[in-house]
């Protein structure tokens, strides 16, 4: 197994590249506070959340809701096109490419993930992979494979006017890849 | 020949400067970014993967499509195989009906466009939506794409603008970032609202049934994740067999298309998933697969299009592609735009719509060399161009001129009158600036050298041929064919060849019966007068017994060494002679090097020289480095390379002749980068690029000198 702070570095240097932010974190708790914290800088009032075991780890719904910000975890289909951030949890991140690896066969990750303008990605460092064959493999040696799999790479972009570079279009404006190394246990 | 509707489309297009910009700027951007980003990786050890990957689908297609089926229904999706475009529009459209769809939103789908999927379905009263943010632009002016990938590149953001204001009916600034914002919130409504979401598949894997779609919007993701029905419409060339075969177009296809690593989002569906319903239940969605042959198979089934199932849709064959770069993607008149769009149109449209377009590739191989699925487009686009040319013959003018090069006594009988008859328009001088009436479009951008009084065949007896000092006997011997230009237009080239080898130990000899090498029929799509030129060439080359066969022009080297070979394959005795021609078949610069390479110090004198690569040389056989080490030999000659290098120079033979309009700003972009090079000499390899640089510096007065090779060495030899 190759080193995770290389792999972190790696991962961080390819996203950053393309317009993410990627932050890591030594503990959920310590997670939650610094995300609490970043979601005010970015002025978000409210957000969907998608229940994880890193989401669980500590309280963050009740840390979110402790600093102002109104949390959704029900009835996503409503909510998740007019708050201001979705919060998942991921299940792999790829370090050749900046990538993170979504199993988004549950509708409510693939909402939270893809309606709001700010997506919030959360993932246990330990799940970093070195490549994209790895990460093929990894996913073919699943009993099957999952119904959807999103590859996600920093936010949504165009070039279509122009060939001018432009972000957000579909998809959320911002990406924030949030690596926390405390284990929080298996997803169920 | 093109005909005049072609023509104006062309001079429209060329006259767009907002196009010729977009176009431009993009051009220049992606060479350097495509290289950068493929930096760390292996682009032939990927692309073997690809082609090898796909070739496998397609020669086991049956089994790969029973396969995904198979796998796909497993998982709980409807496979459909339509035959047709037809079947396919039919399927979808009774499907939209049963299920009393309204809204649907589609993400890109080069296969829908193809079948003019949307028509239908706007007939049926639903309302369709482009999301791509450039498939909707031209949906909202009905526009078709005039890039695979990136759809509306030939607008700007003014009229970008103005499409939306007129859509919309409040006034839109042409500022980009806000533009892209009204597009997110016009959509996200109709996302929202959509009960189908009809998408492509950039791969489909036969062994789990999965579908990947590549975005960078997110519009693919919304589309397989909001509608209660998802229909993807997959072209049949799209399988792979295994799961982890995806690597190989994921690493490739962002990196060739756009030049990125990866894309902002990839999507892997296998069978459905969960999907909100209207009454806020959460329910597996109906995801349905349509397979579309309409002409696909056709396309596999002729021996000389089988690769086409290679291709992964990037497009980079356009990126890099000269004529597309100057006149844009709707002149080639369809949905599939550029080199391989028209090869795709001519058997997933009609034949008839690639007649036209066909005759825009310069055979330059740029394409060849960059695409993933190592396709031969411009050998495609080649046989294309033969089979319209057999069927339907050559315009009268085209034939008879062929017709009397491809006679060897009559042409060059006729060459001998010219260098006499000339004079008059030469007015002395070794070019001719202007030509008559109909004949003007030849040197509107280009002089024309004049032929040479003395033919090189008649030189040549008289060269001296000096082995080297203490060299008893030659070292072997060695046939020089001249081919057309070096014989009676540069004959110093010719002089410049022998002098070299002759250094090198070699007796050179010039067998009299040669003849033109052919490679003006073959590119004209005569077959019948390049066989002609092949055989003549066979029989006159084989006279002697010669160590090489060499020639110091890259188009007659590989008409010798490679189209001989092909157009004479099943003819058994002539093929064996064509083979046997070919071993022997080499190029001046590439024989010089393999003799141990160019010795003559150089008088220490600073000249300044750039190289330009002939596009037939450095990709037809891979031979760049060997004239640099030659030059490089040369004391005090400074070789300094200029900006794209190899990059065709847009003589491509009679392609200026056909193309003067086309052809004249390709080497306007040429002698830009010459001229910034700050070189004195241009090195060339080829006397066709010879005559239009040289051609392209006179008209624009400049005193920069072109010169072959093998003239810059004998230059230096002279002076030793």
């Amino acid at each position: 197994m190759l080193d995770p702070d290389e792999l972190y570095w790696q991962f961080k240097e390819r996203l950053n590249a393309v317009a993410g932010e990627c932050y890591r974190i030594r503990t959920a708790q310590e997670a939650e506070r610094f995300l609490a914290g970043l979601l005010q800088e970015k002025e978000v009032k409210d957000l969907v959340l998608v229940e994880s075991p890193l989401t669980k780890a500590g309280n963050m719904i009740a840390e979110f809701e402790s600093v102002g910000i109104r949390v959704y975890s029900e009835s996503l289909r409503e909510k998740a096109p007019v708050v201001g951030a979705g919060v998942t949890e991921l299940n792999w991140a790829i370090a050749e490419l900046g990538t993170m690896v979504q199993i988004g066969t549950d509708v409510n990750q693939r909402l939270a993930s893809s309606l709001p303008p700010i997506h919030v990605a959360l993932i246990q460092t330990s799940r970093l992979l070195p490549t994209l064959t790895e990460t093929l493999k990894t996913l073919h040696s699943l009993p099957q494979i999952p119904g959807f799999v999103g590859l996600i790479t920093g936010p949504s972009r165009t070039a279509d006017i122009e060939r001018v570079l432009t972000i957000g279009v579909h998809g959320p404006e911002q990406f924030v890849a949030i690596f926390v190394d405390e284990e929080a246990g298996e997803e169920d | 020949m093109a005909n005049s509707e072609f023509k104006d489309k062309i001079g429209q297009a060329l006259g767009n400067s907002t196009l010729r910009g977009a176009l431009g700027r993009f051009g220049e951007f992606y060479l350097t970014a495509r290289a950068k980003v493929y930096e760390g990786y292996d682009f032939e050890i990927l692309r073997d993967k690809v082609a090898e990957t796909k070739a496998y689908a397609a020669s086991h297609l049956d089994e790969m499509l029973d396969q995904f089926e198979q796998a796909a229904t497993a998982r709980g999706a409807k496979v459909f195989r339509a035959n047709t475009g037809e079947d396919a529009k039919r399927y979808i459209a009774e499907l939209a009906l049963q299920n009393g769809v309204k809204g649907i939103v589609k993400s890109k789908s080069m296969a829908s466009e193809e079948i003019h999927l949307n028509e239908d379905l706007i007939a049926q009263g639903i309302n369709v939506q482009e999301t791509d943010l450039g498939e909707w632009i031209l949906q909202l002016c009905g526009q078709t794409p005039s890039h695979m990938v990136m759809p509306a590149l030939h607008m700007t953001k003014e009229q970008v603008a103005d499409v939306f204001t007129d859509h919309l009916g409040r006034l839109n600034d042409p500022d980009i970032a806000q533009l892209v914002k009204t597009a997110r919130n016009e959509l996200r409504a109709k996302f929202l609202e959509a009960d189908m979401g009809i998408s492509g598949a950039n791969a489909a894997v036969a062994e789990t049934g999965t579908l990947m779609l590549i975005t960078n919007e997110g519009n693919a993701r919304l589309t397989s994740t909001l509608p209660r029905i998802h229909v993807f419409l997959v072209g049949i060339e799209k399988l792979v067999p295994r799961f982890e075969d995806l690597e190989y177009i994921l690493q490739t296809l962002p990196r060739s298309a756009t030049a990125q690593a990866i894309t902002s989002y990839v999507t892997m569906v296998t069978g459905p998933t969960p999907v909100y319903l209207p009454d806020g239940t959460i329910q597996d969605k109906e995801m349905h697969i349509v397979l579309m042959d309409n002409g696909r198979r056709a396309m596999y089934a002729d021996e000389k299009f089988k690769k086409t199932f290679q291709c992964i849709r990037c497009a980079s064959c356009l990126n890099v592609c000269p004529a597309y770069q100057l006149v844009g993607g709707h002149v080639y008149g369809h949905i599939y735009t550029g080199g391989i769009g028209t090869i795709l149109t001519a058997f997933l449209n009609a034949e008839k719509f690639a007649e036209n377009p066909q005759n825009l590739c310069l055979q330059c191989g740029k394409c060849a060399e960059v695409c993933p699925g190592k396709l031969d487009i411009p050998d495609m686009l080649l046989e294309l161009r033969t089979r319209f040319a057999t069927r339907k013959g050559l315009p009268m003018v085209q034939k008879f001129a062929l017709d009397i090069v491809s006679n060897r006594s009559v042409f060059h009988a006729l060459l001998r009158v010219a260098a006499k008859a000339q004079k008059p328009l030469t007015k002395g001088a070794p070019v001719i600036r202007h030509l008559p009436l109909f004949l003007s479009g030849l040197t509107e951008k280009r002089s024309l050298p004049a032929i040479a009084e003395v033919a090189f065949r008649e030189t040549f007896k008289k060269l001296p041929q000096e082995l080297p000092q203490g060299l008893e006997k030659p070292q072997g011997t060695i046939a020089l064919y001249a081919g057309c230009l070096l014989d009676f237009v540069y004959p110093k080239i010719g002089e410049g060849v022998v002098k070299a080898l002759n250094d090198k130990g070699y007796r050179v000899v010039f067998p009299e019966g040669q003849s033109c090498c052919g490679a003006p029929a073959t590119y004209m799509g005569d077959v019948k007068n390049a066989k002609k030129s092949a055989m003549l060439n066979i029989e006159a080359l084989s006279a002697e017994t010669v160590d090489y066969v060499v020639s110091a022009c890259p188009t007659c080297t590989h008409a010798l060494k490679d189209s001989y070979k092909a157009m004479l394959s099943g003819d058994a005795d002539w093929e064996v002679r064509a083979e046997v021609l070919s071993s022997k078949v080499i190029d001046f610069s590439k024989l010089l090097q393999e003799l141990g390479g160019f010795e003559l110090g150089g008088d220490g004198q600073g000249l300044n020289v750039t190289y330009h690569d002939s596009c037939h040389l450095k990709r037809k056989m891979g031979v760049y480095k060997e004239p640099r080490a030659h030059l490089n030999a040369i004391k005090g000659l400074n070789l300094i390379e200029m900006k794209e290098s190899d990059r065709c120079c847009g003589f491509a033979g009679s392609y200026s002749i056909k193309f003067p309009e086309i052809s004249a700003p390709i080497l306007e972009r040429k002698l830009q980068h010459i001229e910034d090079s700050q070189a004195d000499v241009v090195a060339v390899d080829c006397p066709g690029c010879l005559l239009q640089i040289a051609g392209g510096l006179d008209q624009k007065g400049s005193k920069v000198k072109v010169m072959h090779t093998a003239e810059i060495l004998l230059n230096y030899h002279s002076s030793k």
